[in-house]
């Protein structure tokens, strides 16, 4: 029934350190000195600042901090409170497994079966080569469409084995065209 | 004001008190976790539930999130609420480690209590324990996580109580963890209270840890000597070691909490380094053969000089019972008046600060907490008296404006309007706020006199740089409801708190409640001021040492060269006299030159009374009876295998019996309370204020404003002033608090640090310093230009770094 | 075949155009209601509409916005949940998808009753398309002159900003999405003080679901009677947008007259039961409802009937299991949700939970052992006091197990684990 868990985020890559470009903090600087509360744009600064580096690294959360007026303890409040807020690095493409009721009863746990196979990881792992992070999530509002996955926070079902292969194709097939970011 | 009824008694309550306080004041105690009285009710832990039979609401509910309200009937004994209590421990203790037999909190838990009570002994549960990794949170709060239960009372006390912001919740769920982002050192000076109100073992005592059960300690009341306050304080000792202080509820002093000073200064007691046997010349001698020699010496001087040449040197750290006999001794014998402290500019400003405090105008800390506007003069809370911040954190949580005029950068846990001014315009600074309130047209009945007075001191008040900002304050301060003006007594010059005085009697006029907060720079000053009269200053006495008129000069707990700048001056006089006896309980620099040493109590084996800032009369009850610790004496054994008399160590006495010794020729301790009576508190009882004189709406002379220093426009001044660690001449001994304790360094705004050619982080190496002396250089803009500040710092060679800063000064 | 109301302009690949929703008649109730009605009779159109809120707890809309005070101070915010992350719920998504227009104008218009200033569209990450889609239709309709300074002239100003969550389901109950765009952990508060008297930046707040404002410009448009007509049953009022899912042929989101039986909404709607198998049982208005069993199969879908039967319609969202679902292993992953999101703030939520699903874990497995049905219900009892709505709905599934397919929980104590896995 509830499968094994693997031990959550283990450090498996070390985090690509990525430089956040002057022309970003000056638009969250911009956007947080518009409204009244900085504190109201704490998720989409973190978000941004994530999406800058992989993961809302100690660094990225300390900047988040400064530049929300708030104590780097403060930012991790809500950092960790957030499913997609990751503070540990991650792979390029973090696939969440929807794992509630109309998924699982749609064959959720053959998904992940498969995807344990074809990665070779288990839940809370990154491929060796940073390239994909598993981790289960609760149902995303794609129940019509189970089962479904997201990569990236992109929704992707109903899913087979054989959609599943290809989209694992694709993304390879993008990392390899694009080494880099995943933005 | 509901009647309410719980467990068949009826009971009257103020309108918005909560169930769990009504039934409270039964003396029933309804089970709780989440809510604390201080921190108030959340109704997260779900513990508190009880039976609500009739009225408004039934049913089961939380007691800490329902008010009393008319008619109800509550039953705390409710089968569903004693069911559902039950199940929530039982919850509670699912993740538990249940290492009760290794953890510091058994004993007095409230976890295990409760569990006990609850009625859960058997555990069902048979899944998995969620487990948590712990964190450093450096050398006062040991942190064990797996022992949490949730009840959120940490991270709301660290957070929103005292406004520090490096301690609180991640997580979610089952997860949710509390403690900092990394490992490190809480930041925050009321971080041992996490101890205190942490309802199981997650932060206990570091200091004392593995040291005793709470039956073990022999525990005492007591009060806080750490600064002027007078927090009241629960000491625990065992194996004649006092090895924990815990805060002890005191509605008017501290509420609920004390500061880390005042928490972990008690290392003091039971250094190695303590000095525990009479000395004659610096050789160990009996208690009688020193006490013997030194009457006899006295005698023989006095015979010589007259009873001129002895002069009595007391301090604001020691007990009122020896402040109060060094009094005595100076009325009986005739010897000089006692000085109870070498620092003569605080000595004037307190004394004209105690001048100015009446018997209505006088205000205690908590009432503090209740004021809606709050001016600070001259006063830096964090350094002076660390509770007083807490106190004006609540007041701002409630919506109080807090004001600093100040020199300083005065930093406070909570927001605050600050203005610098520098060290020598506060007293105009204040004039200027006269004015402000006084202007416009305000229906203050003055009469012809006053009105003139206050003419001139319009006439004549300097103009500076803040002058319109202050007024603006001054006039707003007259629409305030309930003002409270507190004002320092080692920055200010003496003219600013009668100043404050007045501006606090113009403003009372039209307020419903105002009044006066003065932190003192010692645990005692109030009693010293007392006893001592206003006139007892240093400067004279030292003079006549130098001149000779001084044969003998008899310390009782103060080490001189703390106090007084100039220590080669001070060693120079020191080495001229006859005979200098020294009384104290720590070693210091004036210990070792003493011909005749007698070893003092602390106040864990003495006790005494304490006087604390607005007066008020406090008793600290001995806890141990003194001796070196069986911990020490036994080398590790227990208990020591060695068989005699007394108690290894415990020769000392406490001072007062020294000086009633010297006062009647007696060595068997004297009844002091009537000696404190006739002094100065005819009747006063415990935790009661001392009487003041009544109000006069007297104007202070306010001459001197106008022609006050006119601070030359590039002059650059010293200020030294406390600092939260390393001031106090008593928890400066204590190593972990040392830990806490920053570099030593110099603060100054950042055109002054131009000036100077300083850059942030600079560090200078003060010439001829013994130790040797590194300043770091820190620029902060909310400090006056032209103000080096410095932290007081016990033990550092003053005389050099002021001699370098005038160095500076001159140039 | 049955009357669409929100989906009439519905297509089936793109969402109905700022253009297309003007000439359908769209912004013609929030121009008629800024032209000068009086904002408490529009407040009255919806309450005699008997709009129920579309979010989960069924509060009379009209009702809410009455609770503003006149005198209330400025600036007062209106909050829109689509949140939506109830499992089995997905109608926000599809009719955002649809006809974004009709909330963004449903939004002018209750904002214009409570004279509202800000407006907050809080939705889940995972809807990241949904939010660009409101964000660049919130700009037309800004420029078209119906969002802004001094709507159509008028003394109305009222803005719509769309604020993306981090994604935790504690988010869409109503005082923890408070907290959350506060920038604070999103915990629940307690009432009172009501959002509608202090809520965000303690201001006064109006809160309500996506669906739920979506109707206020049809109901101003057409009239309160209009609405109670579409609806089947007596006590009901209006149409429904259910999200059906699991063992039927054609899962999705259909909007659907209140009161219309459930074998009918399965039958007409999804084509009927997957592979032709027989119903088992359903959780009628997503994971905080309790199953319902066959008995039920025919039961008028609306908040009464299901009220009649001691549940509740929920969302909508009707999760149908045919024969081959394993109730327990059903409940079991319900709970794990309810694990994974309690918010950690109240201890029965928060240790019960996780205690629960071990509990179904072990039934499922065989492993329970003791007083297991004993455990399971002091613990749903006491579920209910906890801090917030969170736990009595994540115990709504369980004590249903327990009440409607007791048989079957016994079996897996009997047997000594699941008797589905056994065949
Ligand atoms: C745990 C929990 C989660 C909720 N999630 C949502 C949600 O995602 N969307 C929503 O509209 N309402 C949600 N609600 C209901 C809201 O609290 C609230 O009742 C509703 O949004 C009010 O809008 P309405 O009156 O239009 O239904 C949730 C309630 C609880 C207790
Ligand atoms: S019931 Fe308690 S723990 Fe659960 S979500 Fe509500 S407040 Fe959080
Ligand atoms: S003390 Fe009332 S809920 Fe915790």
């Amino acid at each position: 029934m509830l499968r094994p868990r693997g031990a959550f985020f283990e450090r498996t890559i070390e985090p690509l350190e990525l430089h956040v470009s002057e022309a970003l903090i000056e638009k969250l600087k911009n956007e947080i000195a518009a409204v009244e509360h900085p504190r109201e744009l704490a998720v989409d600064v973190m978000m941004a600042l994530q999406d800058h580096h992989g993961y809302l690294s100690d660094a990225a959360r300390d900047q988040a901090a400064e530049l929300l007026g708030m104590s780097a303890l403060e930012v991790d409040e809500l950092a960790t409170f957030y499913t997609f807020i990751f503070r540990e690095p991650v792979g390029r493409y973090v696939i969440h497994v929807c794992d509630s009721l109309i998924c699982w009863m749609a064959g959720e746990e053959n998904i992940v079966d498969h995807l344990r196979q074809q990665l070779q990881i288990d839940f809370g792992q990154t491929t060796a080569d940073g390239l994909f992070t598993l981790l289960p999530v609760c149902c995303i509002g794609y129940c019509d469409r189970a089962p479904a996955i997201l990569v990236n926070r992109r929704v992707h079902g109903p899913l087979t084995n054989s959609r599943l292969d290809e989209l694992l194709q694709k993304y390879r097939a993008e990392a390899a065209e694009k080494p880099g970011s995943n933005v | 004001m509901p009647t309410l009824t719980i467990d068949n008694r009826p009971v009257t309550v103020p309108d918005g008190t909560k169930v769990i306080t009504a039934a409270e004041q039964l003396g029933i105690m309804i089970p709780r976790f989440c809510y604390h009285p201080a921190l108030g009710s959340v109704g997260a832990c779900r513990v508190c539930a009880v039976g609500f039979k009739e009225g408004p609401i039934k049913g089961v509910e939380m007691s800490c999130m329902v008010d009393a309200q008319e008619g109800m009937v509550v039953a705390t004994d409710d089968p569903d609420a004693v069911d559902l209590r039950k199940h929530v421990i039982e919850l509670l203790m699912l993740h538990h480690p249940h290492d009760c037999p290794v953890c510091d909190e058994g004993g007095h838990c409230l976890l295990q209590d409760m569990t006990i009570s609850g009625g859960h002994g058997r555990r069902r549960y048979a899944g998995a324990k969620r487990t948590h990794l712990d964190q450093d949170l450096g050398p006062l709060v040991q942190h064990e996580m797996n022992r949490c239960i949730q009840c959120y009372r940490c991270s709301r006390f660290y957070q929103q109580f005292c406004g520090y912001r490096d301690l609180g919740v991640t997580g979610i769920g089952t997860r949710v963890y509390f403690g900092r982002s990394e490992p490190g050192t809480l930041e925050s000076p009321f971080s041992g209270n996490l101890t205190d109100i942490c309802p199981t073992g997650v932060y206990t005592d570091k200091p004392s840890r593995f040291y005793g059960r709470r039956w073990d300690y022999e525990r005492a009341p007591s009060v806080c000597i750490h600064c002027s306050l007078g927090c009241s304080l629960t000491v625990s000792a065992r194996y004649r070691k006092a090895v924990r202080h815990e805060a002890r509820f005191n509605a008017q002093v501290n509420g609920h909490f004390i500061c880390d000073r005042g928490r972990y200064a008690y290392a003091y007691a039971s250094q190695p380094e303590r000095p525990r046997d009479a000395l004659i010349a610096g050789r160990p001698a009996t208690l009688a053969q020193a006490a013997t020699q030194m009457s006899e010496r006295l005698a023989a001087i006095e015979k010589g000089t007259g009873p001129d040449g002895i002069a009595l040197m007391g301090s604001a750290r020691s007990s009122l019972e020896t402040q109060a006999l060094l009094a005595r001794l100076h009325s009986e014998k005739g010897w000089r008046t006692p000085c109870f402290s070498a620092d003569d500019a605080a000595t004037r400003v307190v004394s004209s600060a105690l001048n100015t405090l009446n018997a209505t105008n006088t205000i205690a800390l908590t009432e503090i907490e209740g004021a809606d506007t709050v001016l600070l003069v001259g006063a830096d809370p964090i350094g002076e008296a660390p509770m007083l911040a807490l106190a004006l954190r609540q007041a701002q949580r409630d919506g109080s404006r807090i004001i600093t005029v100040d020199p300083r950068p005065v930093t406070l846990p909570c927001a605050h309007d600050h203005i610098a001014v520098s060290g020598d315009d506060l007293a105009t600074a204040v004039a200027h706020l006269i004015i402000g309130a006084l202007e416009p047209s305000r229906e203050i009945a003055l009469d012809a006199d006053q009105q003139d007075r206050f003419k001139t001191l319009k006439q004549e008040t300097r103009d500076i740089p803040a002058a319109a900002e202050l007024r603006a304050i001054g006039h707003a301060l007259t629409t305030a409801w309930r003002p409270a003006f507190v004002c320092g007594t080692t920055v200010p010059d003496p003219d600013v708190p009668p100043l404050m005085g007045l501006l606090q009697a113009l403003v009372q006029t039209s307020c419903m409640w105002s009044g006066l907060f003065f932190p003192l720079p010692g645990a005692n000053t109030f009693g010293a001021h007392c006893l001592g009269g206003s006139d007892a200053l240093f400067e004279p006495l030292l003079a006549a040492v130098e001149a000779g008129q001084v044969k003998a000069l008899v310390v009782v707990e103060n080490d001189l060269f703390s106090e007084y700048p100039d220590q080669q001056r001070l060693a120079a006089a020191l080495e001229s006299l006859e005979l200098l006896v020294v009384m104290d309980c720590v070693p210091s620099a004036i210990t070792a030159r003493a011909d005749i040493f007698l070893p003092t109590q602390t106040i864990y084996e003495a006790g005494g009374h304490y006087l604390n800032n607005e007066g008020r009369l406090q008793v600290a009850t001995p806890v141990i009876a003194g001796g070196l610790s069986i911990m020490d004496t036994g080398g590790g054994n227990h208990p020591p295998r060695e068989f005699r008399e007394d108690i290894p160590g415990g020769t000392p006495r406490p001072a007062w019996q020294y000086v009633a010794g010297l006062a009647t020729g007696e060595t068997d301790p004297p009844d002091v309370k009537p000696l404190l009576d006739e002094a100065l508190t005819a009747g006063v009882a415990d935790g009661e204020r001392v009487s003041l004189p009544s109000a006069s709406r007297e104007w202070p002379s306010i001459e001197r404003i106008g022609a006050g220093p006119e601070g030359d426009a590039g002059g650059l001044t010293l200020i030294e002033s406390a600092a939260t660690f390393g001031s106090e001449p008593l928890a400066a001994f204590s190593t972990v608090l040392a830990e806490l304790t920053p570099l030593f360094g110099v603060t100054v705004h950042s055109e002054t640090a131009q000036r100077l050619g300083w850059r942030a982080g600079d560090r200078i190496v003060i010439p001829d310093s013994a130790p040797a002396l590194e300043v770091v250089v820190t620029l902060d803009d909310r400090a006056a230009p032209g103000v080096l500040l410095v932290p007081r710092r016990i033990g550092i060679d003053r005389t050099a770094l002021r001699r370098y800063m005038a160095h500076l000064l001159a140039e | 075949m049955y009357p669409q109301v929100l989906f009439q302009h519905r297509k089936p690949d793109r969402i109905n155009t700022f253009a297309e929703y003007r000439e359908q008649g769209g912004y013609s109730a929030l121009s008629d209601v800024i032209a000068g009605a009086d904002p408490a009779a529009v407040i009255a159109t919806i309450d005699d509409a008997q709009l129920l809120g579309r979010g989960g707890a069924g509060f009379p809309a009209g009702r809410k916005l009455m609770t503003v005070a006149q005198d209330a101070p400025h600036p007062r915010y209106l909050i829109c949940n689509a949140d939506e992350m109830e499992p089995g719920t997905f109608k926000d998504r599809v009719l955002l998808h649809a006809d974004p227009h009709l909330l963004i104008e449903g939004m002018a218009i209750v904002a214009y009753t409570v004279r509202a200033r800000h407006g907050i569209i809080f939705i889940r990450p995972e809807y990241e398309n949904a939010a660009r889609i409101l964000e660049r239709e919130i700009r037309l309709a800004r420029e078209a002159g119906f969002l802004g300074e001094k709507i159509h002239d008028s003394d109305f100003s009222f803005e719509i900003v769309v604020h993306r969550s981090g994604g935790r389901y504690i988010c869409g109950e109503v005082t923890a999405l408070i907290s959350a765009l506060e920038g604070c952990r999103p915990n629940p508060r307690k009432a009172p003080p009501y959002p509608t008297d202090k809520g965000l930046w303690q201001q006064p707040t109006v809160l309500n679901n996506v669906e739920t404002l979506a109707y206020v410009p049809l109901i101003v448009r057409h009239g309160a009677q209009w609405f109670r007509d579409l609806a089947l049953t007596e006590s009901a009022a209006g149409t429904k947008l259910f999200s059906i899912s699991g063992h039927v042929n054609k899962p999705g989101c259909y909007e659907v007259p209140l009161g219309v039986p459930l074998s009918e909404m399965i039958e007409n709607c999804c084509g009927g039961m997957r592979d032709g198998r027989p119903f088992k049982g359903c959780l009628p208005g997503g994971a905080s409802t309790g199953f319902l069993s066959a008995e039920h199969y025919h039961i008028p879908m609306d908040y009464e009937s299901l009220k009649a039967v001691g549940n509740r319609l929920g969302t909508g969202a009707v999760m149908v299991f045919d024969d081959t679902t394993c109730m327990v292993a059903a409940t079991l992953n319900l709970t794990n949700f309810f694990a994974r999101e309690s918010c950690g703030w109240c201890t029965p939520c928060r240790e019960g939970f996780p205690y629960l699903k071990d509990l179904l874990y072990r039934l499922e497995n065989g492993m329970a052992d003791g007083d297991w049905i004993g455990q399971v219900e002091t613990l749903c009892g006491h579920l209910y006091k906890a801090y917030c709505a969170f736990a009595p709905g994540g115990v709504a599934p369980i004590e249903s197990l327990l009440a409607n397919f007791g048989e079957e929980v016994q079996a897996h104590i009997d047997l000594g684990g699941c008797p589905m896995q056994r065949q």
